[in-house]
Formats: structure tokens, sequence, C-alpha cells
């Protein structure tokens, strides 16, 4: 029995659009308006506006914001792979030592320039995120993060070990004083700048990601395995390449940090403390957006320097406090936690307690 | 009446002696069958006797134990879900699997932009998705969060998901349980009209009255294997399909 | 050879004290399926405790036992209560975060008032040893082994004897239906958490007895060792975690021997990865029921 099909909406639908790449650009532009660009225009104007502070501001605020923007950089990362997809990683820093002693290590063994230097770390980071993404994005929930952690803790042992390559225990130095250096050092106001543009380069990624048609299957990966495999979306590519890229980031953040740093120690790197503040920062901001991990890198990294700043030995043991209150009363994030609130007028902080109470 | 396993493989979908085993229970054991284009076979069964199961085998979200399963002569078996719907199969999940923290217009653009003939952009799978929410009729629902639609148009949203892949081969998996009447028929006449668009269709249905009206042919599952095929009257005559519905006693009653 | 006997001998028997170590972590992570990131830290309480009722009073550790058990019980009930069950309900990593801001509070606070310097719990008869043929076995480490092993046998028994264990494991298997019965799930998961931090913080005296702690690297080790053996065992098995703890205890015994420095740290995260990505739900026991695999 074949019946011929009858034209109608239906079969429109299904023949598709076969709309070229160049119709779709054209298309994109015409639509653009103030309202859906405004957020670019209000990042174009922040990152302005922090290029130009740098000037004004004393060398210690210098120190502080880059701080913030590491920060930044390193949330936006862990929010791809943890807050997108769903896949909390704990095993981040991984990226970050492994970034960290790549420059190191081809800055002072091989005396290479760090910007050579460089694209080798993010390559060794998402090398390493290939190998041990395969195996462990098998795994869900609890088990893939303690996994990550895992992964994290033995490469920084087996850095440790490398004792002939890396310096093990004693640390290693990157050469910064004349002619031994193979990059002359960019000083503070360099380092500014190098990771301000890294913070924005981070939040670039994330927005245009979470648009885009892949940010989407990243959702759909984290809401429903079987229900995203069903519609054609191959989870495993999806589920790596996130992970890839929060490990680009990630390890381009170590490298940069290398250098900033000169000298330093396996546990220096790889402080899985790192991590921890990588995945609090999101959480508190709020994981299901760009916005909100900014607003928690920035929220809490000026919070920890305010605190070791004027509590000393009591910073750890607040900033211990502030995140267990923080979980209790706004596990969905601030960000959320305002918009949502917002939207329904609905500010009690009390009933929000009360949305995974057991 | 067990069809043959030689049907010429031009068939949209050929099943070849599939088996699917769960630790000692066969779920499915040694199932034969073809669908040609455009039909609508209807699949019913006692409760257990393997539906989802086959559905599970077919879309690859299950692995058979044995047998082959060929999708326009192409052999899938035991290929990824992802890469059976890029071979233009699509499917509903018995227990609907909306994506809970996107809009139901967001979940009808993820198939649209990941199916086949994918959408180029997230503007325009948008676009394709209000077209189908509006011929399933859930269109005044476009910006709602999937847990609050009624069960009838969560199926509706199910069936619009699928639909945004581009399938050329559809299975719905009781995709009635639960209607009233209004909404059964309306929902019968929708399958109708996909038919009618070039899409081939299996369903696995509990509701008798649904099963029949809409379906070609009948096939009839019942611990795992086929007890019957052919046209609805057919098969709804035959006395075992009768026996395994509704009991040995009720046929010896009945020839008294 | 005898190294090798020797390295096997004291890995059973640090094996033994591992498990113990291990198995209120594996129980609260079977039952309520969170990760106690604290775990060490309250460990680590456990043997503060007991050390200043040595230094004060001279109070014996193995006797300082129950006094240690009784308040980390009460600490944990409390803990469970007012915060974790809080956030139960909520994604997976919201309650990591939470027992791990617990970790910072108690570990900084342990800091504060006893500095990092390591303490250890000295008594006359723990560093002395007998002798097995060539292999020397520490008194205190088998009295510590011993103590794990009749714990555990002892929760065994409560959980699948008692009315508290059976209401335990019906929460843990299907909390609707346990409330339903009329168990106090809330009450339940409390005691649980409450069991669990005493038994860690008698694991943490055994440790302060055999050897030596501190605030900063003691809880971190506790906690990933803790990890790795849930896994192996299957999360809520109680003899999976002492059998989890003698296959670690012994893997690193011989590992030691076998490979320099600090390689020996990387085994147990190669044992956890290696476990996880064949079998997660255990590599020697099951876990308490298969329905759990929801993760």
């Amino acid at each position: 029995m074949r019946p011929e099909p009858r034209p109608g909406p239906i079969a429109a639908i299904l023949r598709g659009r076969g709309r070229t790449r160049r119709a779709l650009l054209g298309d994109w532009i015409r639509v653009r308006t103030l309202a859906n660009s405004w957020p670019a225009l209000a990042g174009l104007a922040a990152f302005a506006a922090m290029l130009g502070l740098q000037q004004l501001i004393a060398p210690g605020t210098q120190r502080l914001l880059t701080a913030v923007f590491l920060f930044v950089a390193l949330a936006q990362a862990w929010n791809i792979i943890g807050g997108y997809t769903g896949y909390a990683s704990f095993g981040q820093v991984a990226f970050f030592g492994l970034g960290a002693y790549t420059v190191a290590v081809l800055m002072n063994n091989y005396h290479v320039s760090f910007w050579m230097a460089l694209p080798a770390a993010v390559l060794v980071g998402v090398l390493f995120a290939v190998v041990i993404g395969v195996p462990l994005l098998r795994l869900r929930g609890h088990y893939f993060a303690i996994a990550t952690l895992g992964a994290a803790e033995g490469a920084r042992e087996v850095i440790n070990n490398m004792t002939s390559v890396t310096g093990g225990g004693g640390g290693i130095t990157i050469p910064t004083f004349g002619d031994q250096a193979p990059t002359p050092y960019f000083g503070k106001p360099g380092f500014y700048l190098a990771f301000l543009v890294l913070a924005a380069l981070s939040v670039v990624v994330a927005a245009s990601l979470a648009r885009s048609r892949f940010g989407y299957a990243m959702v759909a990966v984290h809401e429903d395995e079987d229900a995203a495999g069903a519609v054609g979306i191959n989870t495993t590519v999806v589920k790596v390449v996130a992970f890839g890229v929060s490990a680009a980031i990630v390890a381009c953040a170590g490298a940069f940090y290398a250098f900033q740093q000169i000298e330093f120690y396996p546990t220096d790197v790889f402080d899985a403390s790192f991590t921890v503040l990588m995945v609090i920062m999101v959480v508190i901001g709020g994981s299901g957006s760009v916005v909100g991990p900014l607003v928690g890198a920035v929220g809490l990294e000026l919070l920890s320097q305010f605190l070791r700043v004027n509590l000393g030995s009591f910073n750890q043991l607040i900033f211990g406090a502030v995140i267990v209150l923080v979980v209790v009363f706004f596990p969905q994030g601030v960000v959320s936690y305002l918009r949502d609130a917002w939207r329904t007028r609905h500010f009690s902080v009390l009933d929000n307690v009360r949305r995974y109470r057991l | 009446m067990i069809a043959p396993s030689d049907v010429p493989s031009a068939a949209v979908l050929e099943v070849r002696h599939l088996s699917k085993r769960f630790g000692g229970l066969w779920a499915l054991r040694d199932v034969s069958f073809s669908v040609g284009e455009g039909e609508i076979v209807g699949i019913i069964g006692p409760n257990g006797a393997g539906k989802s199961t086959l559905v599970n085998l077919i879309t690859g979200h299950l692995r058979p134990t044995g047998g082959t399963v060929l999708i326009s002569g192409r052999d899938v078996t035991g290929l990824h879900p992802w890469v059976i719907a890029h071979d233009r199969v699509a499917r509903t999940f018995q227990i609907v699997k909306p994506f809970r923290g996107l809009t139901v217009r967001e979940n009808v653009a993820i198939g649209a932009m990941h199916g086949n003939d994918r959408d180029g952009s997230v503007r325009e799978a948008l676009a394709t998705a209000d077209e189908l929410l509006d011929l399933v009729g859930i269109a005044k629902h476009a910006n709602a969060a999937p847990t609050q639609l009624s069960v009838a148009d969560a199926r509706r949203l199910e069936l619009a998901k699928a639909l945004a892949t581009r399938p050329h081969l559809l299975l719905i998996d009781e995709v009635m349980a639960g209607l009233r009447n209004p909404e059964i028929e309306s929902a019968v006449e929708l399958i109708h009209r996909l038919r009618d668009s070039g899409i081939t269709i299996v369903a696995v249905e509990h509701v008798m009255k649904a099963i029949v009206s809409v379906s070609d042919r009948i096939l009839v599952l019942h611990h795992g294997s086929i007890l019957a095929m052919g046209s609805p009257p057919e098969v709804l005559s035959d006395p075992r399909v009768i026996e395994a519905y509704l009991g040995r006693r009720y046929i010896s009653r009945r020839s008294e | 050879m005898a190294q090798f006997l020797q390295a096997a001998a004291y890995g059973v028997v640090q094996g033994g004290l591992l498990g113990l170590v291990a198995v209120g972590f594996s129980l609260v992570w079977g039952i309520m399926n969170v990760v106690n990131f604290s775990h060490g830290a309250l460990a680590v309480m456990g043997a503060y405790i007991a050390w200043l009722l040595n230094i004060r009073f001279g109070l014996d550790p193995f006797l300082a036992i129950p006094i240690v058990a009784a308040a980390l019980f009460a600490f944990g009930y409390v803990v469970q209560r007012s915060l974790i069950n809080l956030v139960i309900n909520a994604p997976i990593f919201l309650t990591l975060l939470l027992t791990f801001g617990l970790s910072l509070v108690i570990l900084n606070g342990l800091q504060l008032l006893f500095t990092a310097d390591d303490r250890t719990i000295d008594t006359s008869y723990a560093s002395q040893s007998f002798a097995v043929g060539a292999v020397n076995v520490p008194y205190g480490r088998l009295a510590a082994c011993f103590l794990a092993v009749a714990i555990t046998v002892a929760l065994a028994l409560m959980m699948g004897r008692t009315r508290l264990g059976h209401a335990i494991g019906a929460t843990g298997m299907d909390r609707g239906a346990a409330r339903l019965m009329g168990i106090r799930a809330r009450h339940i998961y409390a005691v649980t958490f409450g069991i669990a931090a005493a038994l860690s913080g008698v694991a943490g005296t055994m440790i302060a007895t055999v050897g030596s702690f501190n605030p900063t690297t003691t809880p971190g080790q506790l906690t990933l060792d803790a990890f790795v053996i849930s896994v192996l065992g299957g999360l809520g098995n109680m003899y999976g975690a002492l059998v989890g703890g003698l296959v670690l205890g012994i893997a690193e015994s011989i590992g030691g021997l076998l490979l320099t420095g600090t390689w020996v740290n990387a085994i147990a995260m190669a044992v956890l990865i290696v476990t996880l990505i064949i079998r997660p739900s255990g590599l020697i026991g099951k876990a308490l029921y298969s329905g759990r695999v929801e993760v």
C-alpha cells in the first residue's frame, strides 16, 4: 500500500526549510533590535569600563579585580559542564593545574615563549578532558562528581611524582629575569588586562553557547538523556564537548595564573578549594544563566577578600558559614531567587527554604 | 498467522527474530514482522506482553539479545538512539518525558533543531515549533511549563516533539491511555492526517476502540511473542486473541 | 617475602580501621543519598575530644569512646535535623556544598582552638607489638581493628534485627512509603546521620591512638578514603565497607612496598576510578538495594 502523500501543512513542516548559512545570518541581522541586543551592549560597556578603570585604581585594587576576573572565568567554565549540562564536575582544578604546569615546564625547561606555551596548555587541558570524559561522563550524579575529584587528585599525584620534569614537591619556577626569560613578565597591569580578556572571553563563549542549538542540546541532556537521544541529540558528543570547552577555559586560566605567580608547588595549583569555589560561585549566583555565575563570582570573591583582610584567622570559618547559609536559604541561587521573586512578587525567604526540605 | 520474515526489505520497518532477555525473563522472543510504506500498524497485547520493550528495541533505547532491526533496508540493530533518530525514526514515550525546565515551545523546538533536515537556527526551530503546536492543538500553551499541561495536552506535546524531528516512521507508545472519547477521536483523526502526509505509523495501544479505528493491520503480542496478525476484524475474532485477553473460561462459556 | 607478609598483615589491620572510617559514610550515602563531605571533619572532631579527655583527665582513649560517640551522635543529629534535611530534595551538589561548608566551619573552629599542629594520643601499649613468625603486629592497631569489626557487626545486626534498624532501612528504600507507614522520616534521617557521626568520631579516636592527626590534612584524606571504600563495598552495605577497607588497606600497604614516593596516594584514586567505570554498584559488595541506582 503506497498512498501518495497529500500536500498540506504537515508535509510542508516535514520537508524542512533548507536555508543556507548566509540566509540565516541575514535573518539574524535583520532581527536585531535594542530589546534583544542590550545584554551584548551592556557587556561591551562593562568591558570598556573595566579597561578604563585600570588607570584610575590603586595597585591593591588592581590585584583584587584581577582575582575577580580569574574567578569569573572559572565560574563560567564550570557552569558550562555543571550548570547547563548538569554534570557537576568536582575535578575542574585538574585542568587548572595541568595548564599551569604545562606553561611552567615549557617555559622553564625548554625556554618556550609564553605565547607558544599557552595554546599547548589549553591543548593539554582539552586532551585530559576528553580522555577522562569519555569513560567518566557515563556516570551520573554523585559518582561523576567524586570520580572527577579523584581524577584531579590523581593528576596532582602524577605531577608531584614526575620530579625530574616538574620539580615535584619542590615546586617549579618560571624564569622571568633578563635574557633568561622567554617572555618578559607582564607585571600587574599586564595581568589585569590578561585576566580581564579571559573573563570577557569566557562570558562570550558561555553566552553564545547558551543561546545556540548546542546550548539547548546541553540543557536537554541535563533534563532527560533518554528523551534527548530520542530526538536526535548525540548525548556523548554533547557531554564531551561541553567538558572540553570548560576544560579549555580553566586550563587557559591556569596558564595565566602560573605566569603570574612565577613559582608554585603542586598543592597550589591543584588545590581542591579552587573547584569548590567555582561550584559555590555558580550555585550562589544561580546555575541556569550567564549572569548568575558572573554575580556569584564577583560577589563571593569580593566577600572572600573582605573577610581575609578584616577578619584574619576567622575568615575561612565565616566563609564556611556563609556557604551553609546561602545553600539553605537560596538553594536555587541568589540570582534565580531574585528573578523568580520579582516575577511572582513573592519575596518570602522562609518559603524559599521550604522548597527542598524533607 | 505469523507473518513470514522474507517480506522484501523495501519495507519501512522490518523486524527479524527479535528477542530481549532481562535476567531470567524473556520479554520478547523471536518476533518478526514488517511494516510497509504508509501503513498504520497497531500493536496490542495484555500488560507485560512486551509492547514497550519492542518499541525500545526498535528505537535503540535497548539492545536486543538477538535478532535484527532494519529501517528502510538498513541494519540499525543496536545503534544509538540518536543515530536511529537520524534515520527518520521518531517515538513518543509511554510515560511522557518533557524537558521540564523549558517551555512547551522550546520542547518542540529541540526536536526541530536536532532532528532530520534540522533547522539552522534557534529562531527557525521555534517557528517550526509554533507550527507544530498549532497542528496538534496546544498552541495556547506555548509559553507554559510542561508540568502544567493536562494529560491529553502532555501527550500532544510528546507527539509534537517527535514530529519536530521530521520522521518517516513514527512509533507512538500508548498515547490514548486516560483520554476521554472526544480526545480519542481527535487523536485518531490526527494520526490519519499524519499518515496522509507520508508518515508510516506503528502504534502501541491498549485502548481497543482507538486501535481498531486507526489501524490497517494489528499485531497481537502475548508473553513476548506474536500471537496473531492481520486486519482488525480478523484479529479480534481470533479465538486465541480472545482467550489471551479474556481468559479460557470466557471462551468455553461462549461456545456453550 | 617476609617484607611482603609484613606489608600484608599491616594492610589487613589497617584495613579494619579504614572500614570503620567508611561504614558511617556508606550508611549515610546509601540511606539518604547524601555524600557527606564533612565526614573527615567529624572524625577529627572525635579525635580532639578523646585527646582532650586524655590530656586533661588522663582518660584512656578506648574508655573515652562512649563519650565521643554520644557527643558526636548528638551533634550529627542536630546538624541533620536543622540543616541537611532542608536541602535533601535539592540537586545533588547542594548537599555536597552544604557539607563542605560545614566542614570548613568545623575544621577552622578546631584549628583556632587547637592550632594546626599534629596531635596524637600516647598509650603505653599502642606502640608495642607482638610477633607472629616473621611478622610484627602492633597492639594498638590490632585493638582498633577488632573494635572496628565488632562495631560494624553490631551495626549490621542492629540494622537487620531491631525496629530502628528496620525503620532506617525502609526509609532508605522508599521514603514516601515509609512515611505512610508512620515512620517519622526527618527523625530517622537525623538518627542515621547521628549514628554515622558517632562512628566517624570513634574512628577518629582510633586513628589518634595509632598515629597522628591534624585539622588540615587528615580530614580530606579520611573523607576520600571513605568514599573509595564505600564505592568498593556498595553503598549502605556494612560488611562491604569492611571488605572495601581491607582491600584498600592491603592495596596501599603492598603498593607502598612496590612503588616509590607518594605514588601510593594515586593508588586509591586509580582504584576508585576503575571501580566506578566497571561496576558503580560496588566491586565487591552489592549495594544495599539496587533500586537506588538513580545515580
